[in-house]
């Protein structure tokens, strides 16, 4: 009887077991994540309103935004280099291929953060316990970011409104505005937005831009602030063909605290130190774990080279590098200054007394192509590889910003006399010019000043010239549909408002 | 469960009187397969109920009445024998397998069942079938061996991934993974090794394996509800048998071979091709230009003519980067167990160890096993057993799994340019190669180094007890706990580490699973006619997974190879996550004189990583089938010795997807400047649910001539309801998808097994085993009336899905392509159709057309055995047909060095145009322009690189011969065997990439081998 007994209580310990460890059905499938939070109210507090801001801040690294695409593939598209094959990579778009372009990632990356900017907007006025500043701050940089993000959409997807292209086509439009953030499935399943008219999308950048203007004061080049807005804001008005605006802001910008104008050695040296002294905002790379790496940076893209140190070192792939005419700018011809000639370090190049020539020389022998001559603004700068700070905007561009302006304006001896100035700066003689020679000098200087950050492009369609190539020898005219990238075709196939762009 | 009728058995034997008058006959029943006595066998006089059981040497004593004169030998699993007495007193038997035999029992959900009784659609594999394979996993050696199971190897790494569809593929997002138990011990099967593929699976030495039971209809897997939509692989590990201490050693050792080499061209040959490409192109100086490519244009080329330089290049010498990378590995296997027991208590203990090396060194794969298994009847109603596996194995792990790195021998040893030395004339590494692979892979695996080791423990413990004579409980707890830990080194020697100045990576990854399961069993007999049992479960489970990881750089010297030296912490990061499920399940059978069968079960489960709303779901099945071989008429029938008709239906569930892909997220990401940055990560859905695979099967089980001839036949239309697809978000609307329950899709086939006796006579007998699948599926609809995903057109209402490479993955659509149309003679352009079937240059997204999927439609195997007097030869193949892939390795030699300096396939350049009026489907050499027609699509575009991976394979063969018992008793041993055996010797295919047995991109990856071993078991 004892021993039945005690099996039986073990038959009852093994079940009482199962019965304790579960309780009732409901809580036993209670799993809380730990790396994440709830949707719901995750942007109470002001921590978490800081750190969503940084995320938006984030996606500006993407290589599909100012990682790379932005600067190098715009330029690809362009008239500034010439590839090399090393990696294969920006050939098609350097060759204009049809579907060579801005690719999906740019508008998916873009309008992610632009979801973002709209819930943290959209969410201020429940957060807890935050200061009248705090809010000030957080509402005029996402602002601003949104406006950058929109800016830069609606310069690739859409004609720019100095020069919109019409005859026959299907859409003119902008691209999709979306002002409200979406966090639930509904609004993610419903919200099917049409292009907006180009105006209407620099009406929003406009606005934006003004909100951020007036609530941010400065906190570093690598965030948004009030001069960076008015930087900005005389790029758009420059695109948007509203030169009196220009004009104001680009001097708004140049009499602000945030970065400076260099001249002579220093402004090559400003290309060398980590924080280029000329941002007014930058896309900041500080870890090592956010290096592109060897395959899409700017710098793998740009040059062989890992360093100027040893030339010899094996670096990136150099694979889109300055064509004739840059080289023409510069006076760039490879020379050999040592022997032997198989040594890269003994190699540089011939230069005019530009100041810009000096982010030129030689590369190494390592990758297929052989000895090139590069462009090296971009060396990892910040001490790890195949990372560089990207300067957004410099304030250098405000000059130009603002004698385009002038000259368009009819104020034709600003125009002459800032565009001397700052010929100066970059150790170039004056010119007498007049008529139209003068603007073609401005638009000269700024090819020149941007070459390899990604201006070029957009200079050529603001102005609705035809991309004049010289490797390849083939040129793209204004009409062409290849100016405009396709809009990626699951959101036009999953959004019956949305239209095409012509000729895809 | 040998053992359970065994007892049974003797307890009703124990009662039989012996008669008087009689005489004593004595002797041993030995098993034919290992030579061991057999215990518990019985043994009695023929037309008498008078019977005795062997004891546990296999000796027997029995008194035989005069008058009889025939003894009837038998026992589950061995053919039953008569020897007629005669005038012997010692009468020693050898009884054989039944390799026929239907009256064998399998394991089906929660039980066994006799086979003749099964219902669904059950396929067994035993463990002899696999035995001594040199695979490091039993997932692998079920390739070919079941009808309806496809099982691709997703590449060579040995102890890697393996790709397994029971039924094809029925989920699009949720996973296509079977439901893995082994003793009781439902596992979690996906890997997540940092450094190399790390098969889950590799953990179980598969000699351990006494059965594998896949079940495939819903209705057989409905009992396990909510995993068992992809059907189920019940795995039983061996147990101990009653008997004196049964020893067997087990040893093999070979090696492994390339099944291929790429037959590239020669240095002088690719710069004939390139220069003759760089003429096509008018590009200036075609010679210098081309050597300039190589690396190898002399400075003062300049001052030479084109003839002397075209000298230089004809001149260039040629390596083989394959050879100096791929070769022979070594692989061994050693293995000891020992089992037996008394009648209370019963044991099988064993220990192996295992090392195979791939065709790359030094990616190989190193295995410790350990397994207990015990049962201890503590008294008449209470048993208690364990069965422990406990494993290591460890792996040197390759530059890549997969992918296009320059540093990686996989994708370079083919690809690099061929006149690139490989050592320099004084034997230090050469670090100067020309071309775009600008590595030397050589000094690469040299230098670079990296581990991947996987502990594991899978075991339980479960009491049984029976609380009345036909009601029993069972109380199983169950552990599967995994760690992984791996570490790599890029050395700073090596052009990927240089700019780091070394890099160092370190993962740590726990998992541990624990299932807990309650059943209660009954069963109960109405007048010998109605049978009827029942049974009744509760099952919990939960698990949770934790990994750590960091990456360190700038080492001081490549002596310091661990993190801990780095100087920059490059990255540290982790993560958590964890789920539940919880279910409660019963199941009634019942029987009419074995005659009329049915079966109803239904199960209802709850998982924690669904919508709020939607968290339980209910899993019914029924199954009911016709034994006609029953029914008077057949009864007595020997042309006819099994018929039965199958029937069923049932509901399955699938929940394989993200722990918390219900749940509105913000999670961290985004960092910026130094600072810590959220953002959301997933879109709430409180309604999503179970996606719901419903089946029904129709089947035939038949056997003739005595069971020589059996086999089965099955159809079935396998339906998966409510798809767990991501649904696309408009991108505007700030997310990319969210997990919904939308979209229906269907499997349906036809599944064949045969098994025949072909000959046995006079010793010599030959089997053959052979079965078919053939499947079709499709996408029946997806939501809003869409006809394609927007952002996947290739998953189309009325086409085919794909197969996921990997547990995780989500499933292609069909290629979705513009059709090529070879290269116009005249010109040598590409050429492809577009919508109107016209010829174009440059097809767009309005041309595409389906073009298939990777997804075979028709798979199998077929196995021949002959032996004859303990020499045995098998022959084994598998063949598959009708996947459409793409191979990334192929592909980038198809561009025949055009776009990038890589090498060219022979066959490939050969084809290349070349002359007006050529017919052929490689377009002429170019190297402006990426190597394509101004504004005309690329080389490999559309279906131009698309190939059938169709193939039929020697996959093993196997001669043995086990020496005579009587000759091996007298040296001590009860059982020895040699063999010789090899793998993958043979392939009929006119693949031209490595192999088309892979999953993946197929870029980079190490392809499988060929393995010779020769091996010997012996048991004492």
């Amino acid at each position: 009887m004892k021993k039945i007994f005690n099996i039986n209580k073990l038959v009852l310990s093994f079940s009482l077991t199962a019965v304790f460890l579960f309780g009732s059905c409901e809580s036993a499938l209670e799993v809380e994540p730990r790396q994440s939070i709830d949707a719901n109210g995750a942007l109470s507090s002001p921590d978490a309103v800081d750190a969503a801001i940084n995320s938006v801040y984030a996606r500006l690294r993407s290589v599909r935004n100012y990682g790379r695409d932005l600067f190098a593939l715009a330029d690809a598209l362009a008239d500034v280099g010439q590839t090399t094959s090393n990696s294969g990579r920006l050939i098609g778009e350097n060759n204009n291929q049809p579907n060579a372009h801005f690719q999906a990632g740019f508008w998916q990356n873009s309008y992610f953060a632009i979801n973002e900017a709209n819930l943290i907007i959209d969410g201020l006025a429940g957060v807890q316990g935050a200061s009248q500043a705090q809010r000030d701050r957080w509402e005029g940089e996402a602002k601003f970011l949104r406006a950058l993000y929109y800016f830069d959409l609606v310069k690739v997807y859409s004609y720019i409104p100095t020069a919109v292209y019409q005859p026959g086509v299907i859409d003119q439009g902008g691209i999709p505005l979306v002002t409200q953030g979406a966090i639930t499935s509904d609004a993610a399943f419903n919200r099917q937005p049409a292009r907006a008219s180009i105006d209407a999308v620099y009406d929003q950048i406009y606005s934006d831009l003004e909100d951020a203007k007036r609530l941010l004061t400065s906190r570093g080049v690598q965030y948004a602030s009030s001069a960076a807005a008015s930087a900005l804001l005389s790029r758009v008005a420059l695109y948007k063909g509203d030169w009196t605006k220009a004009v104001a802001e680009s001097t708004l910008a140049l009499n602000s605290n945030v970065g400076s104008v260099l001249s002579g050695n220093a402004y090559v040296s400003g290309w060398r130190s980590p924080v280029n002294p000329e941002s007014m905002f930058e896309v900041r790379f500080a870890l090592a774990e956010e290096s592109i790496g060897v395959n899409e940076s700017l710098q793998s893209s740009y040059t062989a080279l890992l360093n100027l140190t040893n030339k010899n070192s094996q670096g990136g792939w150099g694979d889109f590098i300055p064509n004739a005419t840059v080289r023409g700018f510069f006076g760039l011809t490879q020379l050999q200054i040592g022997t032997p000639a198989t040594d890269n370090n003994n190699w540089d190049v011939t230069r005019n007394s530009d100041i810009r020539a000096q982010l030129y020389t030689t590369g190494n022998t390592v990758r297929g192509a052989g000895r090139q001559i590069e462009c090296t603004k971009f060396l990892s700068k910040s001490g790890f590889a195949y990372a560089d700070n990207v300067p957004v905007i410099r304030k250098s561009e405000m000059h130009l910003n603002r004698a385009e302006a002038n000259y368009r304006l009819g104020n034709i001896t600003e125009a002459l006399a800032e565009l001397n100035t700052f010929k100066g700066l970059r150790g170039l003689s004056a010119v007498t010019l007049s008529g139209n020679a003068i603007l073609e000098e401005i638009l000269l200087e700024r090819f020149k000043e941007f070459a390899f950050e990604g201006q070029r492009f957009f200079d050529l369609k603001r102005n609705g010239r035809a991309i004049v190539k010289t490797t390849p020898n083939v040129n793209v005219q204004f009409d062409d549909f290849r100016i405009l990238p396709p809009i990626p075709q699951r959101e036009v196939d999953g959004n019956p408002n949305l239209n095409q762009n012509r000729g895809y | 469960m040998r053992k359970v009728l065994l007892l049974g058995l003797m307890l009703f034997l124990s009662s039989a009187i012996a008669f008087a008058q009689s005489r004593v006959i004595t002797g041993t029943v030995t098993s034919a397969e290992d030579g061991m006595g057999v215990p518990g066998a019985t043994i009695l006089v023929k037309g008498t109920q008078i019977g005795v059981a062997t004891d546990i040497d296999g000796k027997y004593s029995i008194n035989v009445p005069s008058g009889n004169n025939v003894l009837v030998y038998s026992f589950v699993g061995l053919l039953t024998q008569e020897v007629s007495i005669g005038n012997k007193s010692i009468i020693d038997v050898t009884l054989q397998s039944d390799v026929t035999a239907l009256g064998e029992v399998i394991v089906t959900g929660y039980g066994t069942q006799l086979k003749r009784e099964v219902t669904g659609a059950v396929s067994s594999v035993k463990g002899e079938a696999i035995q001594n394979l040199p695979m490091q996993s039993f997932d692998r050696a079920l390739q070919g061996r079941a009808a309806g199971v496809q099982v691709r190897s997703s590449n060579g790494l040995p102890g890697g991934a393996v790709n397994i569809r029971i039924r094809g593929v029925g989920s699009i997002n949720a996973g296509n993974e079977p439901l893995f138990i082994v003793d009781g011990v439902q596992l979690n099967n996906q890997s997540n090794a940092s450094f190399t593929q790390s098969n889950p699976l590799a953990f179980l030495n598969p000699n351990d394996i006494e059965s594998m039971e896949i079940l495939k209809d819903a209705a057989s897997a409905a009992i396990y509800g909510s995993q068992a939509a992809n059907g189920v692989v019940i795995i039983t590990t061996k147990r101990g048998k009653q008997g004196k201490a049964k020893f067997e050693f087990n040893a093999f050792s070979g090696e492994t071979q390339p099944m291929k080499y790429l037959d590239v061209l020669g240095g002088a040959e690719w710069y004939q091709m390139r220069r003759d490409a760089h003429v096509n192109s008018g590009v200036a100086n075609p010679e210098a230009t081309a050597l300039l490519n190589m690396g190898a244009r002399p400075s003062n080329w300049q001052q030479l003519t084109a003839a002397e330089l075209n000298d230089i290049g004809l001149g260039l010498p040629t390596y083989d980067w394959q050879r100096a990378v791929m070769g022979t590995g070594r692989l061994q296997n050693y293995e000891m167990s020992v089992s037996g027991g008394d009648e209370k208590t019963t044991f099988f203990l064993s220990g192996s160890y295992n090392y195979q090396e791939s065709s790359f060194k030094p990616v190989d794969f190193e295995r410790g096993t350990v397994k207990v298994a015990l049962s201890h009847q503590a008294n008449s109603k209470l048993n208690i057993e364990t069965n422990i596996n406990l494993s290591t194995f460890q792996q040197n792990v390759p530059f890549a799994v997969a992918g296009s790195f320059l540093g990686s021998p996989a994708f370079s040893a083919s690809a690099i340019l061929p006149h690139n030395p490989i050592y320099n004339e004084d034997g230090t590494f050469n670090t100067s190669i020309g071309g775009v692979l600008g590595q030397n892979v050589v000094l690469v695996n040299e230098y670079n180094s990296g581990l991947q080791r996987t502990n594991t423990v899978v075991g339980n413990i479960v009491g049984t007890y029976k609380i009345l004579n036909n009601l029993s409980f069972r109380s199983l707890y169950g552990l599967d706990y995994r760690l992984l830990q791996g570490e790599r080194y890029t050395d700073p020697r090596t052009p990927d580490g240089a700019g780091v100045r070394g890099r160092a990576s370190a993962q740590q990854d726990w998992r541990t699973r624990f299932i807990t399961t309650q059943t209660l069993n009954w069963n109960k007999s109405y007048n010998g006619v109605h049978n009827l049992s029942a049974l009744l479960g509760f099952e919990f489970l939960s698990e949770t997974r934790e990994a750590l990881s960091g990456t360190g750089i700038g080492f001081p010297t490549f002596q310091f190879r661990t993190i801990q030296t780095a100087a920059t912490p490059e990255s540290i990061t982790g993560f958590w996550t964890g789920y539940k499920r919880i279910g409660m399940f019963g199941s009634v059978n019942y029987d009419y004189k074995k005659k009329y069968l049915a079966t109803l079960t239904a199960r209802y489960d709850g998982s924690s990583r669904f919508g709020a709303n939607n968290q339980f779901g209910l899993f019914p099945s029924i199954r009911v089938g016709w034994s006609i071989v029953e029914e008077e008429f057949l009864k007595e029938s020997t042309a006819v010795s099994e018929l039965k008709l199958r029937a069923s239906y049932g509901l399955t569930g699938n929940d394989q997807i993200g722990n918390f892909a219900a749940r509105g997220l913000y999670g961290g990401a985004g960092n910026y400047s130094g600072n810590a940055g959220i953002r959301p990560s997933s879109l709430a859905n409180l309604n999503l649910g179970w996606e719901t695979n419903e089946t029904l099967n129709l089947g035939v089980d038949y056997g003739f001539l005595s069971n020589r001839i059996t086999g089965s036949i099955d159809v079935f239309d396998r339906r998966t309801n409510d798809l767990l697809l991501d649904q696309p978000i408009l991108w505007t609307n700030g997310f990319d998808n969210i997990a919904n329950n939308v979209g229906e899709l269907q499997n349906k086939g036809i599944e064949f097994e045969l098994t025949t006796v072909n000959v046995d006579t006079r010793g010599f007998r030959w089997n053959t085993t052979f079965n078919f699948t053939k499947i079709k599926n499709q996408v029946l609809s997806l939501y809003d009336g869409l006809e394609f995903l927007p952002a996947n057109p290739g998953i189309a209402v009325g086409q085919p899905i794909g197969n996921p490479a990997f547990a995780g993955d989500v499933a292609p659509g069909s290629w979705f392509v513009a059709e090529y149309a070879g290269v116009n003679p005249a010109t040598g352009r590409p050429m492809w159709y577009d919508i109107n079937r016209n010829i174009t240059y440059l097809p767009i997204a309005a041309d595409r057309i389906y073009y298939g999927s990777n997804l075979a439609t028709t798979y199998g195997g077929l196995n021949n055995s002959f032996s004859y007097k303990g020499f045995e030869l098998t022959a084994f193949f598998t063949y598959e047909y009708g996947a459409i892939v793409s191979d990334g390795q192929y592909n980038f030699l198809r561009e025949n060095g055009t776009r990038l300096t890589l090498n060219a396939l022979r066959e490939v350049n050969d084809r290349s145009w070349t002359t007006p009026g050529q017919i052929t489907d490689i377009p002429r050499n170019l190297t402006t322009n990426a190597g394509n027609e101004p504004r005309g699509a690329g080389r490999n575009s559309g279906s131009a690189n698309l190939l059938k991976a169709d193939f039929i394979r020697l996959s093993q063969v196997t001669v043995g011969y086990t020496f005579n018992t009587a000759l091996v008793n007298r040296i001590g041993l009860s059982r020895a065997r040699v063999y010789a055996q090899g793998l993958n010797l043979w392939t009929y295919t006119d693949y031209p990439g490595y192999d088309p047995e892979f999953t993946g991109a197929g870029t980079g990856q190490i392809p499988l081998t060929k393995n010779y071993t020769v091996g010997v078991q012996i048991g004492f």
